[in-house]
C-alpha cells in the first residue's frame, strides 16, 4: 500500500532551540495505520523475511495484546492510541543502492544537517562507520569492505535476517524475550529495522561503529531492533547517536538493544539522544521506550554503557548488564538534562549472577524548567554471586524551583560477601560556585554551563572524543533558557 | 474480604456516629497488600492471609485461652489482670497492655499530663476527635486502615503547654502464649502541645511459649505542636512466629522536635513504618533505628519523610544485623515539596550480612520539588571485615563472641546517639540477635 506523503520543510522560526526540527520530503512507502497480525504479516512479507521471524513477531503480538502498558514510572502522557500509527515506512526506493551515489540526495542533505555527511565521512576514511538508519531501514551502509576484512559483520537486522540466519536465530529475543515487558513485546512484534553487529573471536574492531537514527515520516512509531554479540576475545565500541524532526504530534519510540558479550570480550555503547524534547510549553515531543540490556555470558567479559539523554519528552529506558559469567564486569555512566517540561525515568540494572562481579555505576541527573526526572536503578547480587561488588553513585542538580529530582534505587543483597555502596546527593548550583564564577567574569548563563559541564565530567570522559564534543555542545543547548 | 476483618465483631462506642463512620473508612480501604503492592514489593505477607486470628478479649479468644493454658500454674490468668511486671532499669509512667487490652494506666501524674484510655477520652468528649484518623491516608496504609476498623484499644496521651515531663511514659505490651493466634489492635493518641517535652517508650514482649503466633498492629498518631519535643522509644522485642505491624504517624509543627529510635529483634514478620511530616518551619525529625535477626524472619524498617516547609531538617540512621535465613527491608523516603527551600534530609542505611542464606533489600528514595535543598541518601551492606575477625581471634577470643562483639560495636553507634543515658544503657543491653528457633 503506498502512501504518498509530502512534509512541507519547517525550519521553527519561533526561536525554539532544537537544531533539527526539519522533516525531509521524500515520498514514504507507508504500511496503512493500525496494528493487527495482518499488518504483521505485511511488514514481514515487505522484508522478505523467513517463516520463523513471522513466527516470532505473531507470537509475540499475540502476547502483547494481553499485556498491560505499565504505570510504575513516574510519567504522565496522553494515553498512546497504538491503532493510531503506521507501524512500516521505508523510504521509497525501487532497488536497493550499492553506493552513496544511489541514494536519494535529499536523504544525504538530510544527513548534512545533522552534521554526519556520508561522503565525508568516506573521505574521513576509517574514522567511523556509519549504519545510517532513515525512520525504518537502512538505506546506506558505508565502511562494510573494510570491516568485512576482519570477518566484523555490520549490517541492517534485515540484511542480518537474509544473510546470517542462524546468528540472528540464535540471538535475536535471548537478552530480552519477548515476553520482557509492554514495549520490548510490542517491538518485537513490529520492529522493522535495526543494526546488527557481530565481531568474531579474537577481533578487536578496528574504528567506532556508529549509527544514526532519524524519525521522519509523521506518525510513524519507530521499532529499531539492534542486537550486537561480541564473540570470545573480541572487542567493539558502538555509537549510537538520535535527532528526530520537530513535530506537534507526540512521536512514539520503542527500542530494544541486545547484547551478548561472551568470554573475555569487551563491548562499549555510547548514546547521546537528542531527540525532539517538545516545545517550551511542553507540546510535542518524542515518547522514549526503550529495553536496552546486555548479556556478559562468559567469564571476564565486559559492558560498559554510556548515554547523554537531552531530547525526548518522555524517556523511560533503563540500560541494564546480566553478569553470568565470572569476574564480569558492567558499568553505567549517564548525564540526562531535562528541561521545559521533559520527563525522563531513567537508571540501570545490575544483575550479579556470577562469582567475582563487579559494577559501577555512575549518573548525573540535571533537571531544569518545569521537568521532572527520576533515576531508578536496580542492584541485585543473587546467593552464588560471591565476592560481588558494587558503587553506585547518583547525583541530582537541580536548576529553577519549578523541576523536580527523584531517585529509587532498589538494593537486594542476598549473599554475604558482597559489598554495596550507593549514595545519592541532590542540590542546586551553590550560589558560591556562581558568584565565583560571575566575580571572574562570567555571565550567568556561561557560568551555569560551566558548572554543569564540570558536574557531567565524570560521565562524559567515558564517551568517545567525537561523541563527548557533541554531547558538551548539546548540554549547553539544552540549558538554555533556565537561567534567569 | 480478608479473615483479618471479620464482621459482627462488636466494639465500644457503636453508637458514635463519627466513630462507627470512621471505623466504616478503615472497613472500607483496607485490602491485603500482595506481591505487587509496590510499599510491600519486599516485605511478603502470604502466610498471614491463610491465618485464623481471633480478636484478643472476644470470648472466642478467653475459651481458647482457658483450653490451651500453658502458663503452668494451674489456673489460667491470662484473660485476667496481671499484676504489672516490668524489667525495664529505669522508672516512668507505665501503661500494661496484655494481648493488647489495656490493664492499668499510670498513676501518679504530673500536673497538666493527662493520660486515659482512647475509649475513655472519646464518651468524654475530649479533643480525641480532633486527632484521630487525621492525617493518615488509608488507602496508602492497608495495616492502618484495618486498625481504623477494630479501633477500642489504646490510649489518649494531652500534655498541656509547657508541660516538660521528667520521666518517661512507659508503654508496655506484654503477649501470653496460651492464647494462641490472637490479633490485637492498639492505638494511641499522643498530642504534645506548644512548648511541651516528654519522652514515650514503648516495649513490646511476650511471655510463655515462645513459638506463639500472634498479630500485634499498632498505629500511634502523634501531634507536635509549636516548639515541643517527643522523645519516642520502641523496642520490638515479640516472639519469633509472631506478626508486628506498626505505623507511627508524626505531625510536627514550627519548631517543634521529634526524635525516634526503635530497636527490633522480634517477630517472624515484623514492620515498623513511620511516616513524618514536617508541617511547618525549623520543624526537625531524627529517625534512628537497629534490627537484628536470625531464623527465618523478616524485619522491615519503612520511613516516609515529608518536608512541607522552609527551612526543616531530617536525619536518619539505620543499621541492620541479619543471620540465619533471614531478610532485612529498608524502605525510606525524603519528600521535598515545592517551597520547602533550605531543608536537609539525610539518610544513611546499612547493614551486615551474617550468613550464606541471609537477604537484604533496601529502597531509599528522594523526591524532590525544591531546588534549595540539601539531600541525600547511602546505602551499603556487606559482611564482617574478616580482618578485624582475624585480629580478636588471634588474641584469643572465640569466634562467636568476637563475631557477637563486632555486631554490637557496629550497632553501638547508632544507639550511642540516645541522649538520655539510662534509655542508652537499657537498649544497648537489648540490642543482641536472639537465639535462632530450634
Amino acid at each position: 500500500m503506498d502512501n504518498k506523503q509530502q512534509t512541507p520543510e519547517i525550519l521553527d522560526e519561533s526561536g525554539d532551540k532544537y537544531k533539527y526540527g526539519f522533516t525531509t520530503d521524500i515520498a514514504s512507502e507507508t504500511i496503512s495505520k493500525g496494528l493487527s497480525e495482518d499488518i504483521i504479516r505485511q511488514i514481514s512479507l515487505k522484508k522478505g523475511e523467513p517463516d520463523w521471524l513471522l513466527e516470532f513477531r505473531l507470537q509475540a503480538y499475540r502476547y502483547w495484546q494481553q499485556m498491560k502498558e505499565p504505570t510504575w514510572a513516574k510519567l504522565s502522557y496522553d494515553k498512546i492510541d497504538y491503532q493510531d500509527l503506521y507501524y512500516y515506512s521505508a523510504p521509497k526506493q525501487k532497488v536497493a543502492p550499492k553506493s552513496l551515489a544511489e541514494v536519494d540526495p535529499k536523504l544525504l542533505s538530510t544527513y548534512e544537517k545533522l552534521g554526519i555527511p556520508l561522503k565525508e565521512q568516506e573521505v574521513l576514511a576509517g574514522v567511523v562507520a556509519v549504519d545510517a538508519v532513515f525512520d525504518s531501514v537502512s538505506v546506506a551502509t558505508t565502511y562494510r569492505a573494510k570491516l568485512a576484512e576482519k570477518g566484523i559483520i555490520f549490517c541492517s537486522i534485515s540484511e542480518a535476517v537474509r544473510e546470517h540466519p542462524d546468528l540472528v536465530k540464535q540471538y535475536l529475543g535471548s537478552v530480552v524475550p519477548y515476553t520482557d515487558n509492554f514495549f520490548a513485546c510490542l517491538n518485537s512484534a513490529v520492529f522493522t529495522d535495526g543494526s546488527f553487529v557481530y565481531i568474531p573471536r579474537g577481533v578487536k574492531c578496528p574504528m567506532e561503529l556508529s549509527t544514526y537514527f532519524r524519525i521522519n515520516a509523521q506518525n510513524t512509531g519507530q521499532f529499531e531492533r539492534t542486537l550486537i554479540v561480541a564473540d570470545e576475545e573480541s572487542y567493539v565500541s558502538y555509537l549510537e547517536g538520535c535527532t528526530a524532526p520537530q513535530r506537534d504530534e507526540n512521536q512514539l519510540h520503542a527500542a530494544i538493544v541486545e547484547i551478548v558479550v561472551l568470554k573475555n570480550a569487551e563491548v562499549k555503547y555510547s548514546t547521546v539522544q537528542n531527540w525532539y524534547p517538545g516545545d517550551k510549553n511542553g507540546k510535542g515531543g518524542v515518547y522514549n521506550f526503550v529495553t536496552k540490556r546486555a548479556a556478559c555470558r562468559g567469564e571476564n567479559s565486559k559492558i560498559s554503557w554510556t548515554q547523554v539523554e537531552t531530547g525526548s519528552a518522555v524517556t523511560w529506558k533503563y540500560p541494564s548488564c546480566i553478569l553470568q559469567g565470572d569476574n564480569s564486569v558492567g558499568e553505567f555512566y549517564s548525564v540526562a538534562l531535562t528541561n521545559n517540561y521533559q520527563q525522563a525515568d531513567t537508571g540501570t540494572k545490575m544483575i550479579h549472577i556470577g562469582k567475582n562481579t563487579t559494577s559501577k555505576i555512575i549518573s548525573k541527573g540535571i533537571s531544569a524548567g518545569h521537568s521532572d526526572q527520576t533515576y531508578r536503578g536496580l542492584v541485585r547480587v543473587s546467593p552464588n554471586a560471591d565476592n560481588a561488588r558494587n558503587y553506585s553513585q547518583c547525583d541530582s542538580l537541580l536548576i529553577g524551583k519549578n523541576c523536580g529530582s527523584h531517585t529509587v534505587p532498589y538494593i537486594e543483597n542476598r549473599n554475604k560477601s558482597a559489598i554495596l555502596e550507593h549514595e545519592a546527593t541532590t542540590s542546586k548550583i551553590s550560589d558560591e560556585q556562581l558568584f565565583y564564577c560571575q566575580q571572574r567574569g562570567l555571565d550567568e548563563e556561561t557560568a551555569v554551563s560551566l558548572i554543569v559541564n564540570g558536574f557531567c565530567k565524570e560521565v562524559m570522559q567515558h564517551l568517545p572524543l567525537e561523541f563527548a564534543i557533541e554531547a558538551a555542545k548539546l548540554i549547553n543547548i539544552s540549558l538554555e533558557g533556565s537561567v534567569g | 474480604m480478608s479473615g483479618l476483618l471479620q464482621k459482627n465483631i462488636d466494639l465500644a462506642g457503636s453508637n458514635i456516629p463519627w466513630l462507627e463512620g470512621l471505623r466504616d473508612k478503615g472497613r472500607e480501604a483496607f485490602i491485603l497488600p500482595t506481591a505487587k503492592t509496590e510499599a510491600w514489593k519486599y516485605t511478603k505477607l502470604r502466610d498471614l492471609s491463610a491465618d485464623d486470628f481471633v480478636l484478643s478479649g472476644t470470648d472466642e479468644d478467653k475459651s481458647h485461652g482457658e483450653e490451651h493454658c500453658t502458663c503452668g500454674q494451674g489456673e489460667c490468668h491470662c484473660h485476667h489482670h496481671h499484676e504489672p511486671q516490668t524489667n525495664l532499669p529505669f522508672a516512668g509512667y507505665e501503661i500494661h497492655f496484655e494481648n493488647g487490652i489495656l490493664q492499668t494506666l499510670a498513676f501518679d501524674l504530673p500536673k497538666g499530663v493527662m493520660i486515659k484510655p482512647l475509649m475513655e477520652a472519646v464518651f468524654d468528649g475530649d479533643d480525641v476527635k480532633k486527632y484521630l484518623g487525621k492525617d493518615i491516608d488509608l488507602a496508602s496504609y492497608p495495616f492502618a486502615a484495618l486498625n481504623t476498623a477494630y479501633l477500642e484499644e489504646g490510649v489518649y496521651i494531652e500534655i498541656e503547654e509547657g508541660v516538660i515531663l521528667s520521666k518517661p511514659i512507659i508503654l508496655i505490651n506484654h503477649t501470653h502464649s496460651c492464647h494462641q493466634n490472637i490479633m490485637a489492635y492498639l492505638r494511641n493518641v499522643i498530642v504534645l502541645e506548644n512548648d511541651a517535652k516528654a519522652t514515650i517508650i514503648e516495649d513490646f514482649e511476650y511471655t510463655g511459649e515462645e513459638k506463639s503466633r500472634y498479630f500485634n498492629n499498632i498505629v500511634n498518631e502523634i501531634y507536635i505542636n509549636k516548639q515541643a519535643k517527643l522523645e519516642h522509644y520502641k523496642l520490638q522485642n515479640e516472639a519469633y512466629k509472631a506478626v508486628h505491624i506498626s505505623l507511627s504517624s508524626v505531625r510536627v509543627r514550627e519548631g517543634g522536635f521529634y526524635e525516634s529510635f526503635c530497636c527490633q529483634k522480634g517477630a517472624n514478620l515484623a514492620r515498623n513504618e513511620t511516616k513524618i511530616s514536617l508541617k511547618e518551619e525549623h520543624a526537625e525529625a531524627v529517625v534512628n533505628a537497629v534490627y537484628l535477626m536470625n531464623g527465618w524472619a523478616t524485619i522491615d524498617t519503612t520511613t516516609d519523610i515529608e518536608h512541607l516547609s522552609p527551612n526543616t531538617k531530617s536525619q536518619q540512621l539505620v543499621k541492620g544485623v541479619v543471620g540465619g535465613n533471614a531478610k532485612g527491608v529498608f524502605q525510606g523516603k525524603i519528600h521535598i515539596a515545592p517551597n520547602a527551600v533550605k531543608t536537609e534530609g539525610r539518610q544513611l542505611h546499612k547493614a551486615l550480612l551474617l550468613s550464606d542464606d541471609a537477604e537484604i533489600d533496601c529502597k531509599p528514595e528522594l523526591e524532590i520539588y525544591a531546588d534549595d535543598v540539601k539531600c541525600s541518601h547511602g546505602a551499603a551492606s556487606g559482611e564482617l571485615d574478616k580482618e578485624q575477625l582475624f585480629y580478636m581471634r588471634s588474641r584469643g577470643i572465640g569466634e562467636e563472641e568476637a563475631k557477637r562483639i563486632l555486631v554490637e560495636a557496629y550497632l553501638n553507634d547508632v544507639i550511642n546517639q540516645i541522649s538520655q543515658e539510662d534509655i542508652k544503657t537499657w537498649m544497648l543491653s537489648q540490642a543482641t540477635i536472639n537465639q535462632e528457633e530450634k
